[in-house]
């Protein structure tokens, strides 16, 4: 079974905590095994919107997954790009990954978005999805659906 | 035991924030304006026991006289922050046998 690595950045931002239930729903009903890596506010987040686990099954504390991947752990890296820290984390996780990634980037001010797009597309080969996006996860969840329609 | 970062801004307050809740870019202009000498390192290569988080290449300082180093630290609610902390005479020298240059 191929295996996907979500990861969020701070759950601040609306969209972020839909979108990966939706994510994880998706790309489980395609058959990937699905481990969402986060902080533990974002978990929590997690934890209270899919209490059964249903959609959601393995969750990890960011930072420890950190210390612990290597190089192809993961068949796919999926992350949340929404603040620069974010960027950050996404770069490193593509670093030592290096697997086939996916950017979900998405941000109301355009010059951040920008910003945050060229971090990613100066530093990695990951496919972008950027969207000026905040509240409204639906923008996003469009072109994340073709996007995974030709995985 | 080797020196781990994680526990060390845990445990002491040996050590100065230099900048936080900052960028990236502006945490390793301030590394490299504060900083005698730079290590440069990849996104997830382990210094002082944690993986650094970053853009490469990611600069590390290192201020001999003082016996210090000046590393960025990211957090994703916190954005990124420049600690400078004292350690031993080894760790800077594994440190610099880090450099990707």
């Amino acid at each position: 079974m191929k295996k996907v690595l979500i990861l969020l950045g701070c759950p601040e931002a609306p969209s972020q905590t839909p979108l990966a239930v939706y994510a994880s729903y998706k790309l489980s009903y395609l058959g990937y095994d699905v481990t969402i890596a986060a902080n533990p506010a974002a978990i929590k987040l997690l934890k209270v919107s899919d209490p059964e686990e249903i959609y959601v099954k393995n969750m990890v504390n960011i930072d420890k997954c950190l210390n612990e991947i290597k190089f192809h752990d993961y068949d796919l890296l999926v992350g949340f790009v929404h603040k620069d820290a974010a960027a950050s984390f996404f770069v490193t996780f593509y670093h030592i990954l290096q697997t086939k990634s996916i950017a979900l980037v998405f941000e109301k001010n355009l010059d951040l978005l920008e910003e945050y797009v060229n971090i990613i597309s100066e530093n990695t080969d990951a496919q972008i999805i950027a969207v000026k996006a905040y509240h409204n996860p639906t923008p996003l969840k469009i072109k994340f659906d073709k996007v995974i329609e030709e995985l | 035991m080797s020196f781990c970062l994680d526990n060390y801004l845990q445990k002491s307050d040996n050590y100065e924030i230099l900048a936080s809740q900052a960028g990236f870019k502006d945490c390793a202009m301030i590394i490299r304006f504060k900083s005698d000498e730079i290590v440069k390192v990849n996104p997830g290569d382990e210094v002082l026991g944690v993986r650094v988080i970053g853009i490469p290449p990611i600069p590390i300082g290192i201020n001999d006289e003082k016996g210090t180093v000046l590393i960025p630290y990211t957090k994703p609610c916190h954005g990124t922050s420049v600690v400078e902390l004292p350690i031993d005479d080894e760790e800077i020298e594994k440190i610099r046998k880090m450099n990707i240059d």
